[in-house]
């Protein structure tokens, strides 16, 4: 969800548009589960929330990440990308 | 977090708990309603659209309350370090601002220093003498016997029953206790307990044991004592090896037993008791013969129980009602028997209280308002500088900062001066207390106070500080609530129109003045009430008198044989080289008290009278020569001789205020005294005494109590085996030779009688001791009354120059326009009137009604003495006027061109 926001201010929507085409519909996020994620990474302060106009006119609420957002994005990624190489190895032994 | 402090840089716009929730509403809307968009663009339905939508979304309620509680939390966190930023912020910048103006901050915590300083001074002796229990085993638990002291044989009657009545009780006597083997007195303060007193008051030793009940009996290695802490420390150099030691104890050698806690004076709160003897068996060894244990008319034991756990003092004076015998010990001193009560005595006993309650009171009152005043000063000299710092609070005020905020700046910088002024306070105050403590002490007592700085008084100091830094704070910051944000910034200082400001100052001015006011008053007073009783005739010429106490107890023998052990050393003295003449008295004059006599009828020839008052008549005894080296003047008749000894008839010497007590007309010299009860006094039952001479009137007690009646009977009619047990040998110097013979009277003494304990002492010193108490208070109010003065006139000084810089503009302007520099001198006077007059009016009303307070301390003098009032006016007039001639004149000599300009 972080590496949603990665690209720049997105409202709510938008990002569970993002998520939704990025797994190809393989992650299933109910937008509820979305919404109180966002919510909770703005109180922990890795993501920012200002009020704005989306594309078509409509006030929204824009996230954005803040820069412990984006550390905290980059060393998940890392973690993941490791996790998921070595479960990848692991896969391709057997 | 720091950007969404940056999205708000003009003050902080809460976000209140209903935006929160109205915010997370219209977010969901917002979605649920761009996805309905979208699916509608798809080619559904909008009601199906509707329907997937919130599908898709799941529990739309739970998230709603979700979003809400995360971002209330978050709102919650942001506010407190939010406040902990800016109260960081302000502390460094308050700390920046004491530090950028040294001088400021210098005058603003010294002064705040001896406020605060003099305020904890005097509430740590308030604490040490009337608040503090005693460090003892719980203190509550504690009752006294009120009204005085008792005899040895009820205190046996109470012992006796102390396990069944209460849960214990103890009995003890001050004494001054000689530690000298020879010579020169070494006096300390001790005391004779009974032997449960270190148990039932639950004092366990620091060394070797306390007292316990075996010591009652004689013990196999001889009479134990028992020392505090400090004697240890200072006589024995805290020796480890104390227990066990000798230790002469009026001139009987005791075995040291043990060493009392540090903190631990005995149970009279003012005495540092240094020496513990069990009263059963010291006694009757110091005193042999003349032991009080037996004697029911000997009243010298003060006696405390302590409660059953549940018993109230109530009951437990009912339970020493119920032990008969009391009673009757009691009703034996027939119209002035006392009943048997006890009061709680937490906090011990001390015949101090009552004596120094009073002005003690005066003075913590005096000094609240003294720090009232410096606070005044403070807020008036912060509120002086904020104006100077105008510019700065407009231009924040400008930038979006709140008035709070400014108010809580101005605040804190405030709180930093009074935190450390209150620091340099306490070490004021350390040492302060400890030097007025030592003013009380006489040639006659000591009065020693354990002055910890416990937490009560450091809680004191502590609100103290609090409320000085809120009347010293907030009254700027009330100041400051009338700046605007532009308005400074436009006027940049100049402007023609009366300043609000300077009202708030101008009332702080006001109050100053009235409370300098009501000190000065006070200060005249008692300055006034020193001077009369430093000035008072005393009947007798001290200047070269000198006194040898002589403690003919304390260096054994048998009563009778002091007769001539007196006679031999007033014969030593008198033919010590520039001694003019030595006499013996049996009372000093001075002392505070004497040989009164309440009991008996005083009758001259058969109409017997029963004085009144206290006592109606004093009585001395003294050896022929008394009155010549005294300096007192015999009016008529003949001065004692050598005739007039044992067995001869009983003669008397009365003096002029005698004579006009009991005596209405007629020839004095050769008619009889009688004096009831007069067995009491040591002669023979119903005794006459035929008068032989008139003496002049002289000072008996204090100077307070004036030249009562009093009349003299020779020395050595009293029957031997009374013989006083303490007798002041007055010796006369050659004129500016009193302190030299003091040493050769000394090894003369000596010489003469080696066992002899001694003390020397001078009627200057008695008659300091007589006015300690006025002397203090006079000085006290004296000192505060000045500080005061000087804080009020500091304040006026301030108030004034400030202003005529605020109106220099319009001054400049009335000189251009041909004003006279005197008009404008007359213009600043006319303000600066109106506030002294103010503030005086104010202070002479509250000091009229305070004034009935301090009645009681006052001598020869009304408390709303005109004079007084209106000296203190006066001075206070003068030194206003003085205040504002300064800056006052300074206006007249204004340039008006340079005033123009520079605004």
């Amino acid at each position: 969800m972080l590496s949603a926001l990665s690209s720049g201010p997105t409202h709510g929507y938008g990002v569970a548009t993002l998520v939704r085409e990025r797994s190809a519909g393989a992650l299933e996020v109910e937008d509820a589960a979305l919404y109180q994620a966002l919510h909770r990474l703005e109180r922990k302060g890795l993501v920012a929330a200002e009020w704005g106009l989306s594309d078509n006119n409509r006030r929204a609420r824009f996230y954005e990440l803040t820069t412990e957002g984006r550390n905290r994005l980059r060393a998940d990624a890392a973690s993941w990308r490791r996790y998921a190489q070595a479960v990848a190895a692991v896969i391709e032994d057997a | 977090m720091r950007r969404d402090r940056g999205e708000r840089p003009f003050g902080y716009l809460r976000r209140q708990p209903d935006e929160l929730q109205a915010e997370v509403d219209e977010e969901l809307r917002a979605h649920l309603e761009m996805r309905i968009d979208d699916l509608v663009a798809k080619g559904m339905s909008a009601e199906a659209a509707r329907c997937e939508a919130l599908r898709q979304f799941g529990d739309l309620e739970y998230t709603r309350r979700y979003c809400r509680s995360q971002d209330k939390r978050k709102e919650t966190g942001m506010r407190w370090n939010l406040l902990v930023d800016e109260l960081a912020h302000d502390l460094r910048s308050g700390l920046r601002q004491t530090v950028r103006t040294p001088g400021f901050t210098a005058i603003v915590v010294l002064t705040l220093a001896l406020g605060i300083g003099a305020n904890t001074a005097l509430f740590s002796i308030f604490n040490s003498l009337m608040l503090r229990p005693l460090p003892v085993r719980d203190p509550a638990g504690l009752a006294l016997i009120q009204n005085g002291s008792w005899s040895y044989p009820i205190w046996d009657e109470i012992r006796a029953r102390e396990t069944d009545l209460f849960d214990g009780a103890l009995a003890w006597s001050a004494q001054r206790f000689d530690l000298s083997a020879a010579g020169h007195a070494d006096v300390v303060d001790g005391a004779y307990v009974s032997a449960g007193f270190f148990d039932v008051l639950g004092v366990g030793a620091a060394r070797g044991r306390m007292l316990t009940p075996t010591d009652d009996a004689a013990a196999p290695d001889g009479p134990v004592a028992v020392i505090s802490h400090r004697l240890w420390q200072q006589r024995f150099a805290g020796a480890n090896d104390v227990v066990g030691r000798q230790i002469t104890v009026q001139r009987v050698p005791f075995t040291i037993a043990g060493v009392m806690p540090a903190g631990f004076f005995g149970p009279d709160v003012g005495l540092m008791t240094d020496v513990i003897l069990p009263v059963r068996t010291a006694e009757p060894l110091i005193r042999g013969k003349e032991s009080r244990l037996s004697r029911t008319g000997s009243h010298w034991l003060q006696i405390m129980v302590r409660l059953k756990p549940g018993q109230s003092v109530e009951q437990a004076t009912a339970a020493l009602g119920s032990i008969h015998r009391l009673g009757e010990l009691e009703a034996a001193r027939g119209r002035n028997a006392r009943s048997f009560t006890l009061v709680p005595a937490a906090t011990g006993n001390s015949p101090l209280r009552r004596r120094f309650e009073t002005p003690l009171r005066a003075m913590v009152i005096a000094v609240g308002l003294l720090l009232l005043v410096a606070c005044g000063n403070i807020a008036s000299l912060i509120l002086a500088r904020t104006m100077t710092r105008r510019r700065e609070f407009s231009v924040r005020l400008a930038l979006g900062s709140s008035r709070l905020r400014i108010a809580r700046l101005l605040f804190i910088e405030s709180l930093l001066v009074v935190v450390m002024g209150a620091a340099l306070g306490l070490v004021f105050a350390s040492w302060g207390s400890a030097f007025l403590v030592r003013q009380l002490n006489t040639w006659q007592s000591t009065v020693s106070l354990d002055l910890v700085l416990d937490w009560r008084v450091l809680a004191f100091t502590a609100a103290l500080a609090c409320l000085s830094a809120i009347v010293a704070g907030v009254v700027p910051a009330l100041g400051f609530a009338r700046v605007a944000a532009g308005d400074t910034l436009k006027d940049g200082g100049r402007s023609i129109a009366g300043d609000g400001r300077l009202f708030v100052r101008g009332t702080l001015v006001v109050v100053q003045i009235a409370v300098s006011c009501v000190l000065v008053v006070g200060a005249g007073l008692f300055l006034r009430t020193f001077a009369s009783l430093h000035q008072l005739p005393l009947g007798f010429v001290p200047e070269q008198v000198l006194i040898a106490e002589l403690n003919l107890q304390a260096s054994g023998g048998l009563p009778e044989s002091r007769v001539a052990r007196v006679e031999r050393l007033r014969e030593a003295a008198a033919a010590v080289p520039g001694v003019r003449s030595a006499s013996v008295a049996a009372e000093r004059n001075l002392t505070g008290a004497g040989s009164g006599w309440s009991a008996g009828q005083v009758g001259v020839g058969d109409a017997p009278v029963s004085p009144t008052g206290r006592p109606g008549l004093w009585l001395n005894a003294t050896t022929p020569g008394w009155f010549e080296t005294m300096g007192i003047p015999l009016r008529s008749g003949r001065d004692f001789g050598v005739n007039d000894r044992a067995g001869s008839p009983y003669v008397a010497i009365v003096n002029e205020a005698f004579l006009r007590r009991f005596l209405h007309g007629g020839r004095p010299v050769g008619q009889t005294v009688r004096i009831g009860r007069s067995e009491l006094f040591g002669f023979e039952p119903n005794a006459r005494f035929e008068i032989v001479g008139v003496a002049g009137d002289a000072v008996y007690t204090t100077p307070r109590e004036g030249m009562p009646a009093t009349m003299f009977v020779p020395m050595a009619q009293r029957k031997p085996s009374m013989f006083w047990e303490e007798v002041a040998l007055t010796i006369k110097a050659a004129p500016g030779k009193r302190a030299l013979v003091e040493r050769d009277v000394a090894t003369a003494l000596t010489k003469a009688d080696p066992a002899i304990a001694f003390t020397f002492g001078t009627f200057d010193q008695l008659i300091e001791a007589t006015v300690t108490q006025e002397r203090l208070i006079a000085l006290l109010s004296a000192f505060f009354g000045g500080l005061a003065l000087l804080l009020a006139a500091l304040g006026l000084y301030g108030l004034v120059a400030h202003s005529v810089r605020a109106r220099q503009m319009e001054f400049g302007l009335r000189m251009a326009l041909g004003a006279a520099s005197s008009s404008i001198v007359r213009l600043v006077f006319r303000r600066v009137g109106v506030l002294i007059a103010a503030g005086l009016a104010l202070g002479l009303a509250v000091s009229f009604w305070a004034a009935r307070f301090v009645g009681a301390l006052l001598f020869d003098l009304e408390a709303r003495d005109p004079v007084t009032f209106g000296g203190a006016a006066l001075v206070l007039v003068a030194v206003g006027l003085v205040a504002a001639w300064i800056p006052a004149r300074r206006a007249g000599r204004l340039d008006p061109t340079i005033a123009l300009r520079e605004g």
